[in-house]
């Protein structure tokens, strides 16, 4: 076993590493060197992490205290070994994915910079072991990605970043609230599953205190009326939108809200509670309404980034039913979705990089000069939209079944949702592999364009490796789903 | 091994397929007759073996397998299709052999996927194969590319992804409410469950997720569009087989979680005859060769679903014979049905491959001189009209009998049950109508365009060897099932129902029904298709566009209301509408409101103006004091000789300070930074309260 402050090291690792690169002075135009650099390190850390996961002791370590019940401490546990590496696994592959993507992109040094600084502060949030320390770390992560928005630096950018920052940080200060209470009230906000607060019963001010928390925290999982920085930060590079937008930065919110719901306040005193049918309805509406408007959507990504904002909400609304099975569905749903969307956001990034088109009505016919990209596209659409096979089938079932369970008139009203969204979720996804690979000779916009061509290594490997995944895992799940389980019953 | 072999090999032996195909379309095009011809070899062991099989841990609770009379039936019968297909398709995408390596591939794969369905032994088994045909056939539908194939392709797509998901939502319902979803526990677990209500839902949801597959009105819309446009070897396979998954699912259901409900039988018993009228009706009306046979498939759909309507009844009410009956005549007339429409789909893809056109007035005539195709589509129309010696009329029997047994048991729906006897005897005529008029249509009237005629007259080759082993070997079939010891051994494997061996099939009562029929249909097309249906002896098209369920409910449901009911929502709630000047109203007015009234023209410059000034003034009073002292002093204790007067530096350094500090504070106070900063204090704010009030 290894002494849990072992855990500092990939939190500070790729921040004081990236943080380097300022120093190190390597020129634009030298992306070799640079990009070894980087992956060197992003590899280094996911391979501590994985160490970390497999060895090191579930202890809380405290590194420093504000004032007291205020700390910042780490701590291992099974939930956030299973954000840690979902994270760990992602981000070497999208990394290179990045390297491609931004070749001709200026200023890569700060965007790399700020990347490669995002992880150790993602990984910092799911090692937190209080909630003085997510609530610290989730700042931090809204402050450090908030130049990888406004990357660009173009009018649509800048007003993209200011967005972003006014809603996640404005908004994560609602959760503030929420912070203090569970750390007086409880014990010093420290995670336990089942909840840490000193009190049989919620008092009506720790009610509102939960919602002020939701809401905060799910301004990052982009609930409803918090929703709307979403699509507008897809203008970001893709693999921004991809890597943050669609997992590390979205599920910090989620993964937030469990800890939230699950090992501050504690899912027996929550449960039946007005706050909770509050936070499931709101979680509920978040389905529907962003399916509908990514129906509406014309651009690509923006599209994909509704969805996200709906499969959030699935996410969600598998944590807010409370029970265990709850729970289970929820996670696998944030793993799933994860692989799914990268997936998606990978193919739309391929082809936007290979074509330089952003809309969807300009992916007529590209599907047989790209067929490797569409093909996987295809699939995770298929998987986004629940079919068999594939792992957003798994997940989307244990949702349905868990709701069902819960049995209460919000959950069922939460699955029949679940199901509008899906066909909707069809709707939107599919429609543009048809377009892709079934358009008539008319309207085929690549017939005579030679240069339209599959994109390059770096960024088929990992497309590849997220659509293998995706039917891996959609035909094997039953480990992960055993694992995650055992994180609800609180075995790991 | 076998049924591992039968279900997973051709999802490998497809992506084979297409990488042959990559190299080679000539081996490609023998590989997939030889992977076709393998499956029905290993299929037909299927009936001398029986296995089941199992594999535990994955896709939610694992895939199991299990065969008996009727899946060993329907698995044979699979293979044969795609066998017959495989063989006939050949010839027929002679001049784009190129383009196929796409179609194969999911060809071969949806061969795979309907074994395992046919051979599921639990519904999530079904479900996972059934998800996977839907989609690898959607590739036939749009297969041409055409404007049509398209519009067909998506109408097929979602009615398939609606259909897929409320059969999801339906065994998730079950699931929770049996805890199984295995055919063998679910018949007990169904009857023991403490959720009964739950259980009858989610069989309406797998009624209506099967159903889709199946043709079933109100959602049988796909089924005229896709068959046309689809090519013919696919369409025999949509036709002949994908909708039997469809029936296959619904049967499933019916002999196990809803076994004997009454009010699940009636809903299928109406919305069977509700389908068999309208498809008969449809098919009578349509000018196109292969949208009849389409509307035909959906009617004798209708026939299946009245026969399991009937079979659901007859349980209900305990007589068990009459449901035996029933269910004989059903699955009877399913293995028909494929059989029937397997011979019918290829002769008219023969016609498709040689003319390229489907409409009556243009294909008129040519059959003329075709010996073969003209005895293979006559023994397949004679087949589904249900005319004697053939395997049509055994089933259509059986189900009349059911229907029959039906009025004399069920005492409170005799009423009901006579008039449904009627429908079923009227669409009976119907078929035979609309039969009549495709096979005089195409092989006996002279085209009106004599030259037409005359090419059509000069050019009697229309298909080579093994098209014509395909289809006329087909149509071989109808003769022997129309016998009745093979036919009812037939049927006594399927059901286990032994008492079927003692039916008598020509007995007089039987006769009579089938003669009802055939009199009815041959006054049809004399009187309504003879006189009405055609204009100036040209087939015309007198079916009210109109009246499409498709175009006049669902499309605009889907792509009209729904959107707009959602898009009244995204309105409301979109960014840009409500939610935006509210939020706007919110996080800028609000903060700027605050920032405002505590903001440098309200507040905080009045009262940096009035400190200002009060220090101005206090140091003034205070300097002047100073310099009262000092002049005091110099002019008595620190005299000096010469005073030079002084310049007075206070009053310019305190502008300076007043418009510094205006610079530092003006980008402050303005905007959104400001903002972000009154939230901070805010929570500062907060915290101290929280802080102060607790401690």
């Amino acid at each position: 076993m290894m002494s849990p402050y072992l855990l500092l090291i990939p939190i500070l690792f790729p921040v004081l590493g990236a943080f380097l690169l300022f120093f190190l002075g390597i020129p634009e135009e030298k992306d070799r060197q640079r990009n070894r650099y980087l992956e060197t390190i992003v590899v280094l850390t996911s391979i501590s992490v994985w160490i970390l996961i497999f060895m090191a002791e579930r202890e809380p370590v405290q590194i420093y205290s504000f004032i007291s019940g205020f700390s910042i401490a780490f701590r291992m546990d099974g939930l956030a070994a299973l954000f840690a590496g979902m994270v760990s696994l992602m981000w070497p592959l999208v990394m290179l994915y990045a390297f491609e993507y931004m070749e001709h992109s200026k200023g890569k040094n700060r965007f790399f910079v700020f990347y490669v600084m995002t992880y150790g502060v993602t990984l910092g949030l799911a090692f937190a072991a209080n909630i003085t320390t997510l609530y610290t770390f989730i700042e931090m992560l809204s402050l450090v990605t908030i130049p990888l928005v406004s990357h660009y630096g173009n009018h649509e950018s800048m007003f993209a970043g200011r967005k972003y920052a006014a809603f996640t940080i404005g908004g994560t200060g609602l959760a503030f609230f929420s912070v203090v209470m569970t750390t007086v009230y409880g014990d010093s906000g420290r995670f336990v599953l089942g909840g840490s607060l000193n009190m049989s019963q919620l008092t009506p001010i720790m009610e509102v205190a939960f919602l002020a928390g939701f809401f905060g925290f799910g301004v990052k999982a982009a609930v409803f009326p918090l929703h709307s920085w979403l699509p507008t930060a897809s203008v970001a590079p893709t693999p921004v939108t991809a890597l943050l937008h669609a997992v590390a930065v979205v599920n910090s919110g989620v993964f937030a809200i469990t800890r939230l719901v699950f090992f501050t306040y504690g899912a027996g005193s929550l449960m039946g509670t007005v706050s909770q049918t509050i936070a499931l309805l709101t979680v509920v509406f978040t389905m529907v309404f962003a399916a509908a408007m990514a129906l509406k959507q014309r651009h690509f990504k923006r599209r994909l980034a509704y969805s996200t904002v709906s499969n959030l909400s699935y996410m969600l609304f598998g944590i807010l039913l409370m029970t265990p099975h709850g729970m289970t569905a929820g996670l696998l749903h944030m793993v799933f979705h994860g692989i799914i969307k990268m997936s998606l956001f990978l193919c739309a990034g391929a082809f936007i990089h290979v074509t330089g088109n952003e809309y969807i009505y300009q992916v007529n016919g590209v599907g047989k000069k790209m067929p490797l990209t569409f093909i996987l596209y295809t699939l995770a659409g298929l998987s986004l939209t629940g079919v068999p096979l594939f792992c957003g089938f798994v997940s989307k079932w244990n949702l349905v079944t868990a709701g069902i369970e819960a049995g209460s008139p919000q959950s069922l009203s939460g699955v029949f949702a679940l199901i509008i969204s899906a066909f909707l979720c069809a709707m939107y996804a599919l429609s543009v592999s048809v377009r892709a690979f079934f358009s008539t000779e008319e309207s085929d916009l690549y017939l005579n364009r030679p240069d339209v061509k599959e994109a390059g290594k770096s960024m088929l490997i990992p497309i590849a490796f997220f659509g293998i995944l995706n039917i891996v895992l959609g035909v094997c799940s039953q480990p992960i789903v055993d694992y995650l389980g055992k994180i609800a019953a609180g075995m790991l | 091994m076998l049924i591992p072999l039968i279900v997973f090999g051709p999802f490998i032996l497809g992506p084979v397929a297409y990488m042959i195909g990559k190299k080679n379309e000539y081996v490609r095009d023998l590989f997939v007759i030889f992977v076709t011809g393998a499956e029905l070899l290993l299929s037909l062991g299927l009936v001398f073996t029986m296995p089941s099989f199992s594999i535990n841990g994955i896709l939610c609770g694992g895939l199991s397998f299990t065969t008996d009379g009727f899946r060993s039936v329907y698995g044979v019968i699979t293979a044969l299709m795609w066998a017959g297909t495989t063989l006939f398709a050949r010839e027929y995408f002679e001049e784009e052999r190129e383009n196929l390596n796409r179609y194969w591939f999911f060809v071969i794969v949806t061969l795979g996927a309907t074994e395992g369905v046919m051979l599921s032994g639990d519904l999530m088994t079904a479900f996972v194969f059934f998800e996977i045909l839907s989609f690898t056939s959607f590739t036939w539908v749009i297969h041409e590319e055409t404007e049509g194939a398209v519009r067909a392709g998506y109408t097929y797509l979602f009615i398939a992804v609606i259909g897929g998901l409320v059969l999801f939502m339906g065994l998730a319902l079950l699931k929770f409410a049996t805890g199984t979803l295995s055919f063998a526990d679910l018949k007990v677990a169904a009857f023991t469950s403490p959720h009964p209500t739950m259980v009858f839902v989610a069989g309406i949801c797998i009624l209506f997720g099967f159903g889709c597959k199946a043709g079933m009105f109100p959602i049988h819309v796909w089924l005229p569009k896709a068959h046309p446009v689809a090519p013919s070897p696919a369409s025999a396979l949509l036709s002949g087989i994908l909708t039997k998954v469809g029936i296959y699912g619904i049967l499933t259901i019916s002999m196990t979680a809803l076994y004997g409900n009454e009010t699940f039988g009636l809903l299928v018993l109406l919305l069977g005859v509700v389908t068999m009228a309208l498809g008969a009706v449809l098919a009578l009306f349509s000018i196109n060769l292969k949208r009849t046979l389409a509307c035909s498939s959906m009617s004798q759909i209708g026939f299946i679903l009245t026969g399991v309507g009937m079979m659901l009844l007859l349980t209900a009410e305990g007589s068990e014979e009459g449901a035996g009956v029933a269910m004989s005549g059903l699955m009877l007339h399913m293995v028909n049905h494929s059989l029937i429409k397997l011979t019918l789909f290829m002769a008219a893809g023969v016609v498709v491959m040689n003319l390229h056109v489907l409409t009556l007035d243009e294909i008129r005539g040519w059959g003329r001189n075709k010996l073969f195709l003209k005895i293979s589509f006559a023994l397949g129309a004679l087949g589904i009209s249900g005319v004697p010696m053939f395997n049509g009329y055994i089933s259509k029997t059986l189900l009349h009998e059911g229907i029959v047994e039906g009025i004399h048991h069920l005492k409170k729906y005799s009423g009901m049950l006579s008039v449904i006897e009627w429908v079923f005897l009227i669409s009976g005529g119907l078929t035979f109508a609309y039969m009549l008029k495709l096979f005089i249509c195409v092989f006996v009237q002279k085209n009106k365009d004599e030259k037409r005629q005359q090419a059509f007259d000069s050019d009697r080759k229309c298909m080579n060897v093994a098209s014509t082993f395909a289809v006329f070997g087909s149509s071989i079939l109808m003769v022997v099932l129309g016998q009745p010891f093979v036919s009812t051994h037939l049927a006594r494997y399927m059901t286990g129902f032994e008492e079927i061996l003692h039916f008598h099939a020509f007995s007089p009562e039987n006769l009579k029904g089938s003669m009802i029929s055939l009199t009815i249909g041959a006054a049809v097309y004399l009187v309504i298709v003879r006189r009405v249906l055609m204009r100036d002896g040209h087939y015309a098209n007198l079916w009210p566009e109109k009246l499409d369920l498709e175009e006049l409910i669902f499309r605009p449901v889907l792509t009209k209301y729904i959107p707009d009911a959602l898009g009244a929502i995204t309105i409301i709630f979109g960014e840009n509408r409500v939610l935006k000047p509210v939020l706007s109203a919110f996080f800028t007015r609000g903060f700027g409101a605050v920032a405002t009234m505590f903001g440098e023209n309200k507040l905080l410059r009045p009262l940096c103006k009035a400190g200002l000034a009060v220090a101005c003034f206090a140091s003034k009073v205070f300097e002047s004091v100073l310099d009262g002292l000092i002049l005091l002093l110099r002019k008595t204790v620190m005299r000096e000789k010469k005073v030079q007067g002084r310049e007075d530096p206070s009053p310019e350094l305190i502008s300076t300070l007043y418009t510094e500090l205006g610079a530092v504070a003006r980008p402050l106070t303005s905007g959104f930074t400001f903002a972000m900063m009154m939230t901070c204090l805010g929570i500062v704010i907060v915290l101290c309260t929280i802080i102060f009030v607790i401690f």
